[in-house]
């Protein structure tokens, strides 16, 4: 037992290959479940062992199809000469966000057909496009504004015009429906047939319900009540007002409601809501108590102007004006209306503080039920969009190099900084410079975060955003952010399937080629180099199956020119493993024996192998870090195929020939040399 | 043991006269860029009677000149064509064809959904990149040589063999682009973007192949007393085998997918064995002769 345990742990030379081809063997075994799924099922199956899961191999847009998303652009807000970098940039941002390593294959470009901007997204297979529409989705939109003080354009003498023209078509007509209506046709069907309400009342016969004179229903309310029209009438005239021109009808009256006028005192406490002086709810409850103790209607402004907490209650004297049920905090509208006018109230709590109340008035509150016909009046803000305070700058997520949370200086509160890359910092600079002692805004998906004031000219490129964040949420914004930020805001138009440019005659055919290819690799490897051929070419083997395992499990698309790839590299694996049979022969020629002819021969061929192998992997490696796409999924490519060929020559040629030369050493036919003329045998 | 060093003039000429006519080439004819580059125009059309074939669009298209067509099912009754940049008006025409073709009745099955001018799949930025990470990646591999050669530092400087083997790879990749420009301009053969991952795995392995043959003569520099022209050219002869059955066997594998792989990827496998042949003959008959002709050229200057 004890010399079990010792031959497994502490293995000879010859123990340790064993071991070296037990785990080739695993690691072949492996691979084949994960290349060749179904046929190993069912050998598991007939095992009665659980079955792997089958997932096949992602296959390229070419070769498969896949998913087409069509997302479109926003450009309106950026002007008309940096269209095409904005559509550019949204390009580049998605794409980095779902080719990721570059092996994705997916097909990303800009479409532009008359005014609109797209950006389509073709991705292979359909498994996960949810995953890749959400993470989209979730690419910030970051965008830097200045101060525009720009007013929105004049209308032309055409617009005028036609605007003028509109307006008194629109006049001219609701004067007739006016006349129509008052000559006994049915209002509710007119209303139905003309109306332009925006609120949707065409159904209901030009219904709006009740009203009151406040809001949009003031000037019918006013030409109501000054007519004196009775109810079930028409007003006589058009009421026309800044949208439209209106026919109206009153249904009916209601006078059931009150409204209050009441003057109020606030004391608030610290957790009252927007409290600017917090107190103690007790001193502020005492307080209170002391106010309403020297309280008289007659003082009661003054009192309010001197005391209360109310924003700006020193200048309205806590004047509420007229206000009715449903408009106030519940606690104060049961007082209020509950009291009697002339009185005022004990002290009231509510969200907002402690309140005293003197109510001034109380009154019948008039609602007018009233139907209504009505046309629209078309504005100049309808042709020219209104002014917005913020222009857009040039400055986006685009030009965004990097995105860390780090912690103010002074406050230690988390903050995100952000570092722009040449192009940024430059623009950076210019927007501050010329923005001295104005603000900047800084725009995180169309809504302001951040409105710093800017004093004085910033170069280097770097920026913070402070904002009332917390760590957790500044860090999942700096990770956004450094996934990639958009220049302009972008929505999912259309989802599609597409299918393949190519199919499955041209798969096989791949196929095809590299079976043919691989057969004839073999072949020439036996040919030549006969014995050590043999075993490179079930080195081989295992490199094609961990090869295509690995690119299975990452996963890496494979397309049609992905395959072709695969199949040179094959050609390329035998590479190493040539360079150690060369120098092997040479070593068995010069008279070495089998196993120390093996020893040196990998010796001397490892330099080789190792340098040869660097300089790929160095070019490799930089295309990896600098480059993007498509670029980037070759570099990874080729290093994974390097690495994983070096590791076959070395790690499983190596194994496979130790195994095999106790037995066969002594044959140097077998190996390829011939022994004519060879000194002692070491 | 053949005297490749001493015919060394004889390579550098055949070299010369490829690397001229390729550079001629492609100042001549430029680079025929495909839609992956320059983007170009995609429609998307309905078919409401059953979406004809690729081959059968493919003939009515044919008079128009539209470069390569790839054409793909879109959702269940569409197809999406995409060639190179095509006026309105020509949009237009091809687009009346097809209707034509597939709906002589004029019964409305045929429609324009959209057409599209496309932009390109591999963005300027991307070729910036590209060209600054080559840069790079010469410069690594030139001081990775340095470094590791610096034991056969003796008689030529170690980071001769990193310049030596630069040139090699150049010549390497102007060759195979200097086809593409003749093929462009001669065959109309378009340059994608695959054609750019076989220009990259040509790079990627001609050093390789070069360092090889420079291990060995580093090695036996090392132990050989003979002058440094017989070291290489002892080198080389050792080493020709090894470079030869290598580049084989990939050239046997990429030759068989030529032949059996189809048509689509024929371009792109072309250009990868132009790049092994046109590499493993730079490694043999133009890097290591170098090395010897700098020796000799330095060594003129010291006398």
């Amino acid at each position: 037992m004890p010399a079990l345990m010792a031959n497994i742990f502490r293995p000879s030379g010859r123990g340790k290959t064993r071991w070296g081809i037990a785990l080739i063997v695993v690691l072949a075994l492996l691979s084949l479940a994960v290349v060749l799924p179904e046929q190993t099922n069912r050998v598991l199956r007939s095992l009665r062992v659980r079955s792997i899961s089958e997932r096949p191999f992602r296959l390229g847009l070419d070769l498969q199809g896949g998913t087409q998303l069509v997302y479109d652009a926003d450009i309106s807000r950026v002007p008309s000469g940096e269209h095409k970098a904005a559509l550019a940039g949204v390009r580049d941002v998605i794409e980095r966000r779902v080719n990721a390593f570059g092996v994705a294959e997916p097909i990303v470009q800009t479409a532009r057909s008359g005014d609109a901007w797209r950006v389509i997204v073709e991705l292979a297979g359909i498994s996960d496009i949810q995953g890749a529409i959400n993470l989209i989705g979730e690419t910030p939109l970051l965008e830097f504004k200045e101060e525009s003080h720009e007013k929105p354009r004049e209308l032309t003498a055409q617009e005028k015009k036609s605007l003028e023209e509109y307006n008194a078509k629109q006049k001219q007509l609701a004067a007739l429906i006016l006349k129509r209506a008052s000559s006994g046709e049915d209002f509710a069907s007119l209303a139905r047939q003309y109306t332009e309400d925006p609120i949707g009342t065409k159904e209901k016969g030009g219904d709006i319900g009740f009203v009151s004179n406040e809001g949009v229903g003031g000037p019918m309310v006013a030409a109501v009540i000054a007519s004196k029209v009775k109810p079930g009438n028409l007003v006589a005239d058009l009421v026309e007002d800044a949208s439209g021109y209106s026919i109206v009808k009153l249904e009916e009256l209601r006078a059931e409601a009150k409204e209050v006028r009441a003057r109020h005192l606030l004391v608030c406490f610290v957790d009252a809501i927007a409290c600017s002086k917090p107190i103690s709810k007790d001193e502020a409850r005492k307080k209170l108590e002391e106010l309403k103790a020297k309280a008289t209607p007659e003082n009661f402004e003054t009192l309010v102007k001197e005391n209360s907490t109310e924003p700006a209650a020193d200048k309205s004297g806590g004047d509420l004006g007229y206000f009715k049920l449903g408009q106030m905090v519940k606690p104060f509208e049961d007082a209020a209306f509950a009291q009697k006018v002339g009185t005022i109230s004990d002290g009231v709590e509510s969200p907002f503080g402690f309140h005293l109340i003197h109510k001034l008035d109380e009154r019948a509150l008039t609602e007018y039920h009233l139907a209504r016909v009505f046309l629209k009046k078309k504005l100049s803000t309808d042709i020219v969009p209104p002014a917005e305070p913020w222009k857009y700058t040039g400055l986006t997520g685009k030009q965004l190099k990097r995105s860390a949370v780090e912690f103010d200086q002074n406050t230690n509160e988390p903050i995100v900084s952000l570092e722009f890359n040449a192009e940024g910092a430059k623009l950076f600079e210019d927007i501050t410079r010329r923005n001295v002692g104005k603000s900047v805004a800084i725009f995180l998906d169309r809504q302001p975060i951040s409105i710093p004031r800017v004093n004085e000219a910033i170069s280097g490129g770097r920026a913070v955003i402070t904002g009332r964040f917390d760590v957790k949420e500044a860090k999942l914004l700096a990770q956004r952010l450094n996934a990639g930020a958009l220049p302009v805001p972008i929505k999912l138009e259309a989802r599609q399937l597409i299918g393949a440019s190519l199919g499955k005659e041209s798969l096989d055919r791949s196929l095809l080629a590299g079976k043919v290819g691989f057969a004839i690799i073999v072949l020439f490897m036996l040919l030549y180099y006969r014995l050590p051929g043999l075993l490179a070419s079930l080195a081989l083997s295992l490199y094609v199956l961990l090869l295509l395992a690995i690119f299975k499990l990452w996963p890496v698309t494979l397309t049609l020119s992905g395959i072709a790839g695969v199949i040179l590299s094959i050609g390329m694996a035998v590479d190493a493993n040539i360079l150690i049979f060369e120098r092997l022969k040479e070593e068995l020629r010069a008279g070495r024996g089998i196993d120390s002819a093996i020893i040196e021969g990998f010796r001397r061929a490892w330099t080789s192998i190792r340098d040869s192998n660097i300089s790929s992997l160095i070019t490799a490696g930089i295309l990896i870090t600098f480059t993007s796409s498509a670029v980037r999924g070759f570099a990874l490519t080729l290093a994974i195929g390097i690495l994983v060929s070096m590791f076959s020559a070395i790690t499983v040629t190596r194994t496979l020939l130790r195994f095999v030369a106790p037995w066969i050493g002594k044959h140097m036919a077998l190996w390829g040399v011939n022994t004519k003329g060879i000194a002692n045998r070491v | 043991m053949f005297p490749i060093i001493s015919y060394r003039r004889l390579w550098y000429t055949l070299s010369g006269v490829a690397v001229a006519v390729s550079i001629i080439g492609i100042l001549l004819f430029g680079l025929k860029l495909g839609i992956d580059f320059t983007g170009g125009t995609m429609m998307e059309i309905s078919f409401g009677n059953g979406v004809p074939s690729n081959e059968k669009i493919l003939k009515v298209i044919s008079p128009f000149d539209l470069g390569p067509v790839t054409m793909q099912p879109l959702g269940n009754s569409s197809k999406i064509l995409r060639f190179k940049p095509v006026e309105e008006a020509e949009r237009g025409k091809v687009f009346q064809a097809i209707a034509i073709a597939f709906d002589p009745e004029k019964k409305g099955t045929v429609n324009l959904e959209r057409t599209e001018a496309v932009g390109p799949v591999l963005g300027e930025e991307l070729k910036g990149k590209t060209i600054q990470a080559l840069v790079l990646a010469i410069l690594a591999i030139l001081l990775y040589i340095t470094y590791t050669f610096r034991k056969a530092s003796r008689p030529v400087k170690s980071w001769k063999y990193g310049v030596a083997a630069i040139v090699a790879l150049f010549h390497d990749t102007l060759i195979p682009v200097g086809l593409f420009a003749y093929l462009g301009h001669f065959a109309g053969v378009e340059i994608d973007s695959s054609i750019v991952t076989a220009l990259l795995t040509v790079i990627g392995f001609s050093v390789h192949d070069t360092i090889v043959v420079f291990d060995r003569i580093r090695e036996r520099l090392q132990s050989s007393k003979e002058d440094f022209t017989t070291v290489v050219n002892q080198s080389i002869n050792q080493t020709i085998i090894r470079s030869v059955n290598t580049s084989l066997t990939a050239f046997l594998a990429l030759l068989s997918v030529y032949i059996f792989g189809g048509t689509s990827t024929q371009n792109f496998v072309l250009a990868m064995m132009v790049g092994i042949v046109v590499g493993t003959y730079s490694s043999i008959f133009i890097a290591s002769p170098l090395l010897v002709s700098w020796h000799k050229w330095a060594q003129k200057q010291k006398a």
